[in-house]
């Protein structure tokens, strides 16, 4: 949803810190990894080397890697292109629990199956739950608790 | 006065009223389907909310996603356009449900307007002349000659379950009557199965006069002078202007008052416009549209009074800031609705615009939300935009028409910038004399013309 300045607090469209991810390519470099994955306020950056050669190895462990001084950034590049996106299906305000104080319906790295209710959107004190569209795993959260979502805005990605 | 005015519209008319919003500090949220993401209102807004794909029925008809957003923003208002939910009474009354004011008449009047019959009712019991006609049905032959003979020939014979331009018989003489009648019942009853007529006298050749009115809801209400928009094409207004070239003041003074007053005792809330058939000095009210209308730039160019402004403020509760003494009327202004269709087949030419000057200077307006490198999506109208010229005259006028008409470039798609190009150097244009079937015929003339070259 766009926001000016001034007005009440919304969430920004992410932007994208190359700076992150530059920093993880290098530190693959120096480590010898295959690939790198971070987790800083709800989100996920994961940088993977491929190489034809390497492709039926197994994934080298994934470690979690804390950058000092790294603003949050989005991964891969725009979520809205991710095909596995699910998107908001209507207007109205997101909730990731049933109720407050409640856990969340999902987190990320949780599994889930189709059908299975990822959050609540609320419109006119009617809540709506949103449902998983596939199997896979939640691998993102893109939106915030009780912040208002739009149409087509992202929720999260599942793979 | 409002805080923040969601606009639940798209195109110009919303970057229209978003202008009004912003020039009395009011935020401005705009409602959007995915294929309006680039508008140009949604760009200067102050928040924007995506509320469905881009048919209408799931955004800009889509009443809850309307409501879910106007919570989410916090807006305290709405304003409906033209078009879409403007005249929709449930919407009106859904967001008083939930403390949000909608910018327009009160559902009651909305309703009212809405129903043909009983507007014209209405219309009657306010003193407003209507076509003369037969009240309901008509029974038996003699019956049918009585009744013609008061209205006065000729007559049109219309099937009471018709509509949409069928159905209807002109009657001239009363030797003509029966069998006329016997056939129109026959192809009545075919037709929609049902052979009851009325009787309505017929217009030949009308011109479309409407006249603006403003009311603040409180039993104060003005005219704020006609517009003539006779030339349409398939009932669709192309060209408007204002004062009527038919009319002098004495006219415009008397059918104004009688609709201002109208408007007083009914205690008519914001805008709206009378719509009449004007035929030989007389005044037939044929309908009234309870919100603000695509040619209201005409209005406002020779009254210089801004109505969607002055909507919003009535709207607010504020008393109506002037009384009828203090409106003017300056000078002559055209209003040209440019179409992206092509100007002869007018096959809709949806598409990027790559190159798009606008005409400016004194006494040009062009209201319009497309710009340049904006791709016409194919889901809504063909609106590209509407270009308003002013004059202390209508000839002055006709001269920047022309002028303006010349400089405008759209590029990349077709527009129905040629057709107008062509209108104005038409003698009858020139002379403002024609009527509603003038254009249907100008158009039928020039492809008979090109098709024998």
């Amino acid at each position: 949803m766009a926001r000016k300045p001034g007005s009440s607090p919304m969430p920004k469209s992410p932007t994208i810190d190359h700076e992150v991810i530059r920093e993880l390519a290098r530190l693959l470099d120096e480590t010898g990894l295959t690939e790198i994955a971070i987790e800083q306020d709800g989100v996920a950056v994961r940088v993977a080397r491929h190489s034809g050669a390497n492709a039926s190895r197994a994934r080298a462990a994934e470690l979690p890697v804390a950058i000092p001084g790294v603003a949050a950034a989005t991964a891969p590049l725009d979520p809205a292109q991710h095909p596995g996106v699910v998107a908001s299906p209507m207007v109205g305000t997101a909730y990731r629990s049933p109720e407050p104080g409640a856990k969340p319906y999902v987190d990320v790295g949780s599994p889930v199956k189709a059908g299975e209710t990822l959050l609540i959107i609320e419109a006119m004190k009617t809540m709506n739950q949103i449902s998983a569209p596939r199997s896979g795993t939640v691998i993102q959260i893109l939106i915030e608790d009780g912040h208002p979502v739009e149409y087509g805005e992202p929720l999260m990605i599942i793979e | 006065m409002f805080e923040k005015i969601l606009i639940a519209n798209r195109g110009e008319i919303a970057l229209r009223v978003l202008r009004a919003c912003k020039e009395l500090g009011i935020a401005t949220v705009a409602v959007h389907s995915t294929a309006d993401e680039d508008a140009m209102h949604v760009r200067l807004a102050d928040e924007s909310v995506c509320i469905g794909p881009p048919p209408a029925k799931d955004s800009y008809l889509n009443i809850p996603a309307l409501l879910a957003a106007c919570e989410i923003t916090g807006a305290d208002a709405v304003h409906p356009g033209y078009g879409f939910l403007s005249e929709n009474a449930r919407f009106a009354e859904i967001l008083a449900d939930h403390n949000v004011h909608f910018i327009g008449p009160r559902p009651e009047h909305i309703r009212l307007m809405g129903d043909k019959i009983a507007a014209k009712r209405e219309a009657k019991r306010l003193g407003i002349p209507t076509v003369p006609g037969s009240d309901g049905g008509v029974g038996s032959d003699a019956e049918a000659r009585r009744m013609a003979r008061e209205i006065g020939f000729p007559v049109i014979a219309k099937a009471a379950a018709g509509g949409g331009g069928r159905g209807m018989k002109v009657i001239r003489t009363e030797a003509d009557l029966a069998s006329a009648l016997t056939v129109a019942r026959a192809e009545a009853k075919a037709a929609f199965g049902d052979d009851t007529l009325y009787l309505e006298k017929y217009l030949e050749r009308p011109r479309h006069v409407e006249i603006q009115v403003l009311g603040d809801g409180k039993g104060r209400a003005i005219h704020l002078g006609e517009r003539d928009c006779s030339l349409q094409r398939r009932h669709q207004k192309v060209w408007e202007e204002g004062p009527s070239p038919a009319l002098n003041t004495a006219e415009r003074d008397t059918i104004g008052d009688t609709v201002a007053k109208a408007m007083r005792e009914i205690k008519y809330l914001g805008v709206g416009t009378v719509e009449f058939l004007y035929d030989d000095g007389a005044f037939y009210f044929i309908e009234m549209n309870t919100r603000i209308q695509v040619e209201h730039p005409v209005t406002e160019m020779i009254t210089d009074i801004d109505l969607v402004l002055e909507q919003i403020q009535v709207a607010a509760g504020n008393d109506l800031p002037f009384a009828q003494s203090n409106v003017k009327f300056n000078g002559h202004a055209i209003e040209c609705r440019i179409n992206a269709e092509n100007a002869v087949s007018f096959r809709p030419s949806p598409g990027k615009i790559v190159h798009y000057h606008p005409p400016g200077g004194l006494g040009v307006r062009v209201d319009s939300a497309v710009y340049h490198g904006y791709a016409i999506p194919p889901f809504y109208d063909s609106l590209v935009g509407k270009l308003i010229v002013h004059g202390k005259t209508r000839g002055e006028c006709l001269m920047r028409l022309r002028r303006a008409l010349d400089e405008f470039v759209v590029d990349g798609i077709e527009t129905t910038l040629p057709l107008f190009r062509a209108l104005v150097e038409e003698k009858d244009i020139i002379d403002g004399d024609y009527h509603i079937h003038w254009l249907e015929e100008f158009l039928a003339q020039r492809s008979e013309a090109s098709d024998s070259v």
